[in-house]
């Protein structure tokens, strides 16, 4: 492991997020073995693709840096897509529909603070039992069969390109640097760090604990309903099947951006840098012909690797 | 704190507050209201026939609740349980006789328990990653050797399920044994008293000269242990290999014993609360199929009785 008299240079490397040492890998990886696909049109859509994700991830590092974890986003995304291709508000315009989609996802969100913060429950088994709760709601509406289609209007936003751009991953983007600036810039993202570093110090120096944890999951709570918009104009039908997967990679390219639990320095760069992963990590096991269910053992590998190097290290420290 | 509160033995029994065994009279006066609403719904609820059922019905659910309740107690949690009881019945298809394939499960869960344990308490990760990053990793494994439900398990398995040896059905003498083993392991052994020492407060457990890292171990190995059980047992049932079978027992098991009164912060719990617990799921399941509610429907409800109870368990930190 890393000792004292180790070169700096080592040092640092060793404490960066694990995700930028995993992306150098990924990108050499696909260099090697596909040229032909580091092409930026063609990665432009495969980002395109993981940009509800990243957005998921924007909510799950504000709540995993306050030592709090969201299950339920992959509930909430669900249920946003099955309101909009329900045909239930199929002559709504546009700005209608995405406050109705922000309206669920605020009241879970909210529902889910006040357990966790007020009614001081686990947050794993709130936000769990919650995403079954949906997740449940949603099956038995759709009945066993997939809702319709999704307005064009949605449709026609996911597929612009302002400047050559995917529109997905410009708004991704601004939506970052906006999560970037509230835990940096604002008290409220001092009071989210403090109560990562230590609930009980925080509490006594005058943090609003309480206040602060119900309001990130409340963030959490819209930011998984903006996921689902995207997710659903992306899909562009309705589904009862994607919750469970994006939750997981979620949480996963939450860690391997160097965010876990409160210890974390990765910042919202890390996370971002994560999800990126996870898209080359796609592309790439697609080009080799790694059928679906290889890719869940992958995941589930690379996630508790990441979380191994990184509760090592933290223990050392 | 409530001075009064304290004091008086009614009111203990009935909220289980500072008891180190956890069960209150809720759950109990919950099962017992269900099961005569049953009874006097129809008249076939208690027959010995339907009773026999109730019992297979509700065995896999207590076996791998009485796991989850050792994770439980030290403070910890098992979100892989699920996957390891559907990589079990999809191994136990696979075309070997019996005698490699059913202490081949036992192994195989007892190694995932163990990285698990291992990763928790020696890596130092959170044991909800560490065990959600193993269900994906198990579920896949599963989906990877049974894509899709099918095959048969060996004769034995089914068997050691649907028999009937001297008139008692076996799979109440698998409720019977699988309670008797946790009994004797949480409220008779030193391990057991080391179970709760844990939960309580790792850091003053370690000055009592306690082996933190080889309890916690343990607990998971355990875990994983009736996960695998619970697996065997419904392979027998449903005598086939279903990669998603277990896929709700993560929740379940946890509200199995969240109901029964063990407090998910640790070091409050015993068996007879987990039973409890998941008798009163069996139950409620029982009942809300006799009244034709949607599958769906009842995972709403069950949902619901989990956020229901875990909000009446406050805890003092905030969080995770």
């Amino acid at each position: 492991m890393v000792t004292d008299k180790a070169p700096s240079l080592f040092n640092r490397v060793a404490r960066m997020p694990p995700a930028y040492i995993v992306f150098l890998v990924l990108v050499v990886a696909l260099w090697m073995t596909r040229p032909q696909l580091m092409n930026p049109n063609i990665l432009g859509t495969f980002i395109r693709q993981v940009a509800p994700l990243g957005i998921l991830v924007l909510a799950q590092l504000l709540v995993m840096n306050a030592r709090s974890i969201d299950l339920s986003v992959g509930g909430v995304i669900l249920l946003v897509n099955y309101m909009i291709s329900s045909g239930g508000m199929d002559d709504m315009s546009l700005p209608m529909i995405a406050a109705c989609a922000l309206g669920v996802g605020l009241a879970v969100g909210l529902f889910n603070g006040l357990m966790v913060g007020k009614r001081r429950v686990s947050a794993v088994v709130v936000t769990l039992a919650v995403s079954v709760v949906l997740s449940g709601i949603v099956e038995y509406l759709a009945n066993g069969k997939p809702p319709g289609n999704v307005p064009q209007t949605l449709r026609d936003l996911y597929e612009a390109r302002p400047f050559n751009v995917p529109a997905p991953i410009v708004f991704w983007t601004i939506l970052s640097i906006g999560v970037a600036a509230l835990l940096k810039r604002l008290v409220f993202g001092r009071w989210i760090s403090s109560i990562g570093e230590n609930p009980v110090a925080a509490h006594y120096a005058g943090v609003p604990v309480q206040r602060t944890v119900i309001l990130a999951h409340t963030i959490a709570g819209l930011m998984a309903a903006v996921a689902g918009l995207v997710q659903t104009a992306s899909i562009a039908v309705g589904s009862v099947r994607f919750g469970p997967e994006l939750v997981m990679n979620s949480i996963a390219a939450t860690i391997l951006g160097g965010v876990i639990f409160g210890k974390g320095s990765g910042g919202v760069l890390g996370p971002f840098v994560g999800v990126l992963c996870f898209s080359l990590l796609f592309v790439l096991m697609t080009a080799l012909g790694v059928q679906e269910h290889g890719k869940l053992v992958a995941q589930g590998a690379i996630i508790l690797l990441a979380a191994i190097v990184y509760g090592v290290r933290t223990s050392k420290s | 704190m409530k001075k009064i509160a304290s004091t008086s033995h009614l009111w203990v029994l009935i909220s289980g507050r500072n008891s180190r065994h956890g069960l209150w009279l809720l759950p109990l006066l919950m099962a017992v209201i269900v099961a005569a609403w049953m009874a006097m719904r129809s008249s076939t609820f208690v027959g010995s026939q339907n009773i026999s059922n109730l019992i297979a019905q509700a065995a896999p659910l207590i076996l791998a609740s009485l796991g989850q309740l050792m994770v439980v107690l030290i403070g910890g949690l098992d979100l892989s349980v699920g996957a390891v009881i559907s990589l079990t019945t999809s191994i136990l298809v696979i075309d070997a006789p019996w005698f490699v394939v059913v202490p081949g499960v036992f192994v195989i869960a007892a190694l995932i328990g163990l990285v698990n344990g291992l990763v928790i308490a020696r890596l130092n990760v959170h044991p909800i990653i560490a065990t959600l990053s193993m269900t994906s990793l198990v579920q896949g494994a599963a989906l990877l050797l049974r894509p899709v439900a099918g095959g048969t398990p060996p004769a034995l398995v089914s068997e050691m399920v649907n028999a009937t040896p001297f008139g008692v059905s076996m799979p109440f003498l698998w409720v019977v044994a699988s309670v008797i083993c946790a009994w004797k392991l949480v409220h008779q052994s030193r391990f057991g008293l080391h179970l709760f020492a844990v939960g309580g407060g790792p850091a003053v457990a370690r000055f009592h000269g306690i082996a933190v890292e080889r309890v916690t171990v343990s607990a998971y190995v355990l875990s994983s242990t009736f996960a695998a059980a619970a697996g065997v047992f419904l392979a027998g049932r449903i005598a086939s290999g279903d990669p998603q079978i277990g896929s709700l027992f993560a929740i379940e098991s946890i509200t199995a014993v969240a109901l029964g009164g063990v407090q998910l912060a640790g070091g409050v719990g015993s068996v007879s609360s987990a039973v409890t617990g998941a008798v009163f799921l069996a139950l409620l399941a029982n009942g809300m199929n006799l009244e034709n509610l949607s599958a769906f429907i009842q995972t709403v409800i069950k949902g619901s009785i989990l956020l229901a109870v875990v909000a009446m368990q406050p805890r003092k930190n905030i969080g995770l």
